[in-house]
Formats: structure tokens, C-alpha cells, sequence
């Protein structure tokens, strides 16, 4: 599950999951609502790999390398394929779709940035700058 | 979050202990009103947690349009003294030197009247907007570096700019120490067919009259006259700034360890002034900087073109700069006896008369400074008194600072209500997108007159002239 909300000037992404995979599946198909549409077209599959020192850092690269492919190829995030997750690395592939970048979100911040445990859950929270 | 302190009407006081690990006070210059306003988002915490950064010396200040923002507040000022004190990339901001350039145009409102409205148009044909816009004015490799090295010097080739433009310009257009090599590929890469361009957000080219003159010695100094027509240029670095601070964040978060760095924000990541990380930064950002005074170089030089077209090549010719400052930038500065890294962001010189690293035009009077209103508010121009090496680093606010979220402003006024009320005031309106315009509606800023008169009466900077808003392109 994801929410957004929006502030002064930033936008900020609330996710629950299940699992710390399902974070990241989860954040992949949300920040496709901030980075435009998909024509419909057929999808093409991207292989991203970062590296970070924790978790929280990790989605903010993930989501970072997302925000560079839809401003530089055109390309919307449609679902993550497969992703495989440690400490510091996350290595997956995604597909996207050709689209119309609304090219709103300029930066992936580490404001308030929170990715842990939570009960039974996985909460993650990431600010955009917007 | 405690009250502040108040330490006259317009310095309040948060002290050490207010949040844990603060090594200096927070002060926030505001009046009674203002204050109330920015108590309503976590700028007085964000500024208490930018107390705690290692080395920062005196006070965190919070200028009088302070807002929220990341880790820093918009408004915010620290310095810190080197070796061991830390540079903060989120102390400057992901836009690096967003700044303003004022033109002055030798004519009067009432002679440009019949043509404004094709100046507004001419200028908004020329200067590309909006969000992702790259421009007409794409650079090779060799050329990039010589911007990144060099800023609007490196433009002169393409017969852009002038000598009396950088003249004019904070630090000549140039920072020094700026290595193309700091600055990564992939901002290279987002910033190589931007240069020229507005942006989008808040950023705006808005053609004006002097409205009123404040201090007539001042404004006949800076080349202001009543009536007088001038163009106002807000825009910074564009994606190749933003992507140089968020290189540097990772990299200093990722090495927040190995400095025994604990933050109440990852946003403050920062590492000692003497370390890689640091040196890195310092010269990314300054090759960041020279890119945004090159940026607005372009920007009005294609803003000549507007009113060589619309108003004449002789009104054009004689269309002088009056200045151009940065909002988003850390300078090594002398203050208190010690040289410190002054961070500003969403935050202006205003260094007085006498003081060091002046024009040699304002000499005698200090540097001109500009807080922007929003649109279809008055503008103001400012020079620098005295009271701000005493009180603030030679700092200033940069605008009426935000006070409501797009989301906000946007359910309150649809963009074409927004641009039928501007138009129906007699401002001629061209913007790049309606979902935009509604986003910086004028009630979503603060009240500029206010935050104009605690600048005044804290004795940071004084009133020369107002600028009112003949017609707006928006990015």
C-alpha cells in the first residue's frame, strides 16, 4: 500500500508492505503516478543496480535511477520484474513503457528518509523534491 | 518546540538545548506575525538541528521568510569554520545559485505601454520554460567545461555578455576552485541542452516599472528611476545543479560513518571542509554556480533580443545590468575575526558599503539587493546596511518565502481564474503551464511587505526602490 502527501513544496511517499522486496514493488508502481504516462506502448525491461550503505538509502537510489530513466528516456515504470536485495546492494530488473514524462519530480531527497520495521509491516517513507 | 525567546522585535531566540546535540543557538529574524506563520511547518526545528552541524559558529540563523525545506530550511544560514567544520550540499540546496538578475531598460512604463504586451510574448517565444525544457543553446563537452570552469565568461565566444555584465555580477559570474571533473556525468548529461532556460516551479521572467523610489542617492547609484521599465530574471543551475547535490548527499551520507557523523536529518549529510568529500563538493558546486550565472546570462541575453525586437536595438543597446545575485550558494567569508563557509540558502548577500568582495560600482553604496514578491505583488530592491555583518553573516532573505503547498494553492484558484485576476490587474501573463501558475498564486508566499520591513527595521538591508509587475513569464 503507498499514500502520498503533499507539502510546501516537496511530496512525500508513505509505503506499508509485507515485505522489504514488496517496499521496493511497491515504491516502483507509486512513483509511476508522479512520473507521467504510459502510452500503452510495448514495455521494455531495464536492469538497475545501486549500492548504499542501508536500506532507506537504497530505496532513494532505486527511486533515483527511476526518476533518471523517465527524464532522460521517456520511460514509465510500469512493474518491478525481479529484484534482489542485501544490506547495501539492491539489483533488479524493471519494466517501463514509453510515455510523456511530466518531468515534476527533480530530486530524491534524503529528507526524512525512514525505511524499517514496523510490527509485522515494512514501512518506508521518501520526500521528492518537486 | 519551546517558544522563542525574544530578543527584540524582530531577533527571537531558540537556545542550545532546545533540540539535543545543538552546539549554537537558533536565531530567526521575524516580526510577531511572521513568527506565527512559520511556527505552522518544522522550520524552527529544522533550523535548531542545522545548530547541531560540527564546527558551525555563533548562531543557525532563519531569515524572515524562512519555510520548511530539506534538512536546511528555505531561509536558512550557518557558517562553519574549516578544517573540521562541515560543508552541508542541503545548505545550499539542489538548486544551486538559484539567484535573480535585474535589468534596467532605458526607457519609461508609459513609453513601453502600447508594446508591452508583444515584450512579454517576445520574451516568452525566446526564453524557453516549464519543467525538463532544454534550449536552443546545447554545449559540446569542451564547451560545457569551459562554463563549469569559467560561468558566463565562457559565453563571450558566442557574443554573449559583456564586460559591464559581470561587472555587475556577485563574484564577476565566477567562483573559483570550480573543476568540471566534480561534476558527475550524469549532470553533465541533464545540464548540456539547458542553458538558456527558465525552469519551472518558482522561477519566472517578469518585466516591471519602478514603482517607487525609497532612497533616490541609492537608487540614481544602482541606475534606478521612477517609472522605469526593468526585467527581473529568477532561475539557477537547472538538473545539472540538482544532480551535483544529490551526488554529494549520497557520497557524504555514505561516508557519515567514517567522521563519526550522527544527524537528526540525512538531509544535513555533511563532511569536514578538509576531507574528499567536502573538496569534492566545493568544486562541483562552484562549477554549479558558474552554470547558473552563465544560465542567466543566456536568459537575458535573450531578453535583449525581446525588446530589440519589440521596443528598438537602441532600447535594447541601452538596457544595462543593475545586478545579479545567488540565493543558493556557501562562500569562505571573513566574519568575527575568522574565516567561515557561510551556507545560504534561499538566503542573499548584503554586504554594506566598504564591505569586501564589492563591485567596484557599489563601492560607496554596497550591492544591490532584490527580494522578489510573488506574482502580482510588488518586488523590492534593497542595499545591504551595516546591521547584517553584525547580526547575519552579510545575509539577507531571497523572496516572501512559500506558505502554502502546491496541492493547497492549487484547490484555492485554477491557473486560467489566476492568470483572468493578473490580467484584469493590467499584468500580461505568459506561462509554460496553468497547473503552474495556480502553484505560485500570490497567497501562497508570504506577505513581501512584511518581510521587507523586518529586514529594514532588523538592520540587515534598507528599501532603495519597489518594482511593480507589468507582465510575468513563468516557467
Amino acid at each position: 500500500m503507498h499514500e502520498w502527501r503533499e507539502h510546501t513544496s516537496e511530496i512525500e511517499l508513505h509505503i506499508v508492505a509485507a515485505t522489504e522486496r514488496d517496499v521496493f514493488r511497491e515504491a516502483t508502481a507509486a512513483i509511476a503516478d508522479q512520473l507521467g504516462e504510459a502510452t500503452g506502448a510495448d514495455g521494455v525491461q531495464r536492469r538497475i543496480a545501486v549500492d548504499a550503505r542501508d536500506r532507506a538509502a537504497l530505496l532513494a537510489a532505486w527511486l533515483d535511477e527511476l526518476v533518471w530513466l523517465a527524464e532522460r528516456e521517456g520511460l514509465i515504470p510500469r512493474r518491478l520484474v525481479d529484484l534482489e536485495l542485501d544490506e547495501t546492494a539492491a539489483r533488479g530488473t524493471v519494466e517501463l513503457c514509453p510515455g510523456r514524462p511530466r518531468h515534476l519530480v527533480k530530486a530524491v531527497t534524503f529528507h526524512r528518509l525512514a525505511f524499517g520495521r514496523d510490527g509485522d509491516r515494512w514501512r518506508a517513507t521518501v520526500i521528492f523534491d518537486v | 518546540m519551546p517558544e522563542p525567546r525574544r530578543i527584540d522585535d524582530t531577533l527571537w531566540e531558540l537556545p542550545v538545548g532546545t533540540v539535543p546535540g545543538m552546539r549554537v543557538p537558533a536565531r530567526v529574524f521575524a516580526d510577531a506575525e511572521l513568527l506565527d506563520r512559520i511556527r505552522g511547518d518544522r522550520s524552527l526545528e529544522q533550523i535548531c538541528n542545522v545548530a547541531t552541524l560540527p564546527g558551525v559558529v555563533e548562531a543557525a540563523l532563519a531569515m524572515p521568510d524562512v519555510h520548511e525545506g530539506y534538512g536546511f530550511p528555505v531561509g536558512g544560514v550557518a557558517a562553519t569554520e574549516p578544517p573540521d567544520g562541515v560543508i552541508s550540499p542541503g545548505g545550499i540546496g539542489y538548486d544551486i545559485n538559484c539567484g535573480v538578475r535585474l535589468l534596467a531598460l532605458p526607457v519609461l512604463a508609459q513609453e513601453a505601454a502600447r508594446r508591452m504586451e508583444a515584450l512579454v510574448h517576445e520574451i516568452a517565444r525566446r526564453v524557453p520554460a516549464g519543467a525538463g525544457r532544454g534550449g536552443a543553446l546545447r554545449l559540446g563537452g569542451r564547451e560545457l567545461d569551459a562554463v563549469l570552469r569559467d560561468g558566463p565568461r565562457a559565453l563571450r565566444g558566442r557574443g554573449i555578455g559583456s564586460d559591464d555584465d559581470l561587472a555587475h555580477t556577485e563574484s564577476g559570474g565566477r567562483l573559483e576552485g570550480a573543476d568540471p571533473q566534480a561534476v558527475s556525468e550524469r549532470a553533465r548529461t541533464r545540464g548540456h541542452d539547458q542553458l538558456g532556460t527558465l525552469g519551472s516551479g518558482n522561477h519566472f521572467c517578469e518585466v516591471q516599472r519602478v514603482d517607487r523610489v525609497f532612497d533616490a542617492e541609492t537608487a540614481a547609484a544602482f541606475g534606478l528611476r521612477e517609472e522605469q521599465v526593468t526585467v527581473l530574471i529568477h532561475s539557477g543551475s537547472r538538473g545539472l545543479g540538482h544532480q551535483v547535490c544529490t551526488d554529494a548527499v549520497k557520497a557524504m551520507d555514505a561516508a557519515a560513518g567514517r567522521y563519526g557523523l550522527d544527524l537528526p536529518d540525512r538531509q544535513l549529510a555533511c563532511a569536514p571542509a578538509s576531507s574528499p568529500e567536502a573538496q569534492r563538493y566545493l568544486a562541483g558546486m562552484a562549477a554549479a554556480a558558474n552554470f547558473a550565472w552563465a544560465n542567466r546570462q543566456a536568459i537575458a541575453d535573450r531578453v535583449r533580443g525581446a525588446i530589440a525586437a519589440t521596443l528598438g536595438r537602441d532600447v535594447a543597446e541601452g538596457t544595462r545590468q543593475v545586478y545579479d545575485v545567488a540565493h543558493n550558494v556557501a562562500k569562505l567569508e571573513t566574519h568575527g575575526g575568522r574565516k567561515v563557509w557561510v551556507h545560504r540558502k534561499g538566503a542573499t548577500r548584503a554586504f554594506p558599503a566598504g564591505a569586501p568582495d564589492l563591485p567596484e560600482a557599489y563601492r560607496d553604496t554596497g550591492h544591490p539587493v532584490f527580494i522578489p514578491g510573488s506574482m502580482g505583488t510588488g518586488s523590492y530592491v534593497l542595499v545591504g546596511l551595516p546591521g547584517s555583518l553584525e547580526r547575519s553573516f552579510g545575509t539577507t532573505c531571497h523572496g516572501a518565502g512559500r506558505q502554502m503547498s502546491r496541492t493547497g494553492a492549487r484547490r484555492r484558484i485554477a491557473g486560467a481564474d489566476l492568470r483572468r485576476e493578473l490580467e484584469a490587474a493590467g499584468i500580461v501573463v505568459r506561462s509554460a503551464s496553468s497547473r503552474g501558475l495556480a502553484e505560485e498564486a500570490p497567497f501562497a508566499y508570504k506577505d513581501v511587505e512584511r518581510v521587507v520591513d523586518v529586514v529594514e527595521r532588523a538592520g540587515l538591508a534598507a528599501r532603495v526602490a519597489r518594482l511593480r509587475p507589468l507582465g510575468v513569464v513563468k516557467g
